[in-house]
């Protein structure tokens, strides 16, 4: 039977729905990922297939369970947002081929499913339960995690990958033709740049709370810090380079007051993780991370851009759903890894949070403070798509690691790791969860 | 940067134009001991112009929509590398130094 989109039933996308019924009782334990790279080089063992394969199988081991015992399998079969393979380019079929392939060529090299993975992964002789999460990490362990709760799977591989390719982003696919149908055209086709709607949103949050870009600057240069400490992230690994206050406010605007840097860099890499039930976790590898809730955000902006009130609103909303089903407060928060690509609306997200008392306008000037790893307020210790590359995964195997106790030097020190928070994308349309060290 | 290290000395200004960021331009340079005259950004041009006076200005790039854009817009002439490399002074060094 094909893999289903996961249903709407399994997301936890209202208020009021109480303390998550399988609070503390599934946990994430392996994690595993594959290098990185700017652009596909064209070559087997580099295709998102092929790397997807690898980060989910130094999962497997990094929990160290057998393949056999894995009998759940949750990924997000889009691999991109913005480099579709051009039509006139013919499929490498010798690369196509060099695979156990399905009928979809692409699968593999521009996309996944499950069908294919399991095709190439002989080892895996027990999975019994796929199921697909829309767009992000964020949205496939909301998934994995009510699954697992529900006994629908109890040793559960999850996984997000991205390929890339030449050719400038949000330029192929769709976009380069002369029409889209329906709205997409007034925003993909005719319209500004990705960031243009979040820009928009930030230049009302300055006119309206009287702050800067240039108040950006700290948490940008937190952020490729943290990067820097991430061995699994692009920047670690091809170019270790810090990006400072003067880099940053000298940078070109793409969509002002968005600027290069606000824009994160697309990738190629693999991330997976193993969950299981709290049950079975005790008998594995690595220490347990509880997932105390999900919740997610389905809210539709009335118009073509969220305005400034309606993403305020639904942050605010997404706070209240997180701690709700969490049973915590944002006291409770040890750290947060809220996303960040576009670094423009994480002070949306955080606000939201109330993280450390913020309100909605002080996020700048708490970037102002001590927001490191070694202070008593970290900001994104992930360092996130701006420290590592574009993949909305960093900040789940951050949140992982630092309450598994094995960020290295990434690791928080100014608190203990105890109850961290992540996920994103949008303000509007997100998913999130709670992580924490102990199950209760 | 064999070919910038040609004409280091020969009264050239020295400098990179990039999206990369400028801590990064210089790191770069000094990794490779060249100095350099200038690191700027690269919708920044125009201001290396206003700055230093020479005979004439050459940005070698290889982004039509940005490096060529950005090149002709601040006064620059625009050189492919290929056609930066079959250039006389890279030439003419090249064969003595050979």
């Amino acid at each position: 039977m094909a893999t289903q989109l996961a249903p709407e039933s399994m997301y936890r996308n209202d208020e009021g729905m109480g303390i998550w019924e399988h609070r503390g009782k599934v946990a994430a334990v392996g994690v595993g990922h594959s290098p990185t790279a700017r652009r596909w080089d064209g070559k087997a063992e580099t295709s998102v297939g092929a790397w997807s394969i690898l980060a989910l199988r130094r999962a497997i081991e990094d929990a160290g369970v057998s393949p056999d015992q894995v009998d759940g399998l949750v990924i997000v079969p889009v691999t991109t947002t913005g480099a579709f393979w051009p039509e006139d380019t013919p499929v490498p079929m010798d690369i196509v081929n060099s695979f156990n392939r399905t009928g979809d060529p692409l699968d593999g090299i521009a996309q996944l499913s499950s069908e294919w993975l399991l095709n190439n992964m002989p080892e895996l002789t027990n999975v019994n339960f796929t199921m697909y999460g829309a767009g992000c990490m964020s949205n496939a362990l909301n998934v994995a995690s009510q699954a697992i709760g529900d006994g629908l799977t109890h040793t559960c591989l999850v996984l997000k990958a991205w390929h890339n390719l030449e050719g400038r982003y949000y330029q192929s696919g769709a976009n380069a033709h002369d029409a889209i149908p329906g709205t997409a055209a007034l925003k993909s086709l005719w319209g500004a740049p990705a960031c243009y709607g979040t820009a928009l949103q930030f230049a009302e949050y300055c006119r309206k709370y009287g702050k800067t870009h240039d108040m950006m600057a700290p948490f940008m240069t937190n952020s490729r810090r943290n990067g820097l400490m991430f061995p699994e992230g692009y920047w670690a690994q091809h170019r270790p380079e810090e990006l400072t206050a003067e880099d940053y406010e000298y940078a070109r605007w793409i969509a002002k007051p968005a600027n290069l840097f606000d824009n994160d860099i697309p990738i190629m890499m693999a991330g997976a993780y193993l969950f299981t039930t709290a049950e079975r976790a005790q008998d594995m590898k690595q220490k347990p991370v509880y997932i105390l809730n999900h919740a997610s955000s389905n809210a539709m902006p009335r118009s073509l851009t969220p305005t400034l009130d309606e993403v305020e609103a639904e942050t605010a909303k997404t706070g209240r759903k997180i701690y709700e089903g969490a049973g915590i407060t944002a006291a409770d928060l040890s750290f947060e890894n809220m996303y960040d690509g576009f670094t423009e609306f994480h002070q949306f997200h955080i606000e939201g949070l109330g993280y450390r008392g913020i309100k909605f306008g002080e996020a700048l000037d708490f970037y102002q403070t001590d927001i490191s790893i070694e202070g008593p307020n970290p900001v994104s210790p992930s360092g996130g798509n701006i420290g590592s590359g574009r993949s909305r995964v960093w900040l789940h195997t951050d949140s992982i690691q630092q309450l598994q106790g094995r960020a290295g030097a990434r690791q928080v020190t100014g608190v203990k790791p105890e109850i961290a928070v992540s996920g994103g994308p949008m303000p509007l349309g997100g998913n999130y969860t709670v992580w924490s060290a102990t199950p209760d | 940067m064999d070919m910038v290290r040609m004409v280091v000395g020969d009264g050239f200004l020295i400098g990179s134009c990039s999206d990369r960021p400028m801590s990064a331009q210089r790191a770069i340079w000094e990794a490779h001991d060249i100095p350099y005259d200038f690191v700027i950004p690269k919708h920044m041009l125009a201001d290396v112009k206003a700055k230093f006076e020479a005979d004439r200005y050459f940005h070698v790039g290889d982004r039509e929509d940005l490096d060529k854009k950005y090149a002709l817009e601040a006064g620059f002439e625009f050189l492919w590398p290929d056609e930066a490399a079959a250039m006389p002074w890279f030439a003419t060094k090249d064969s003595s130094d050979a």
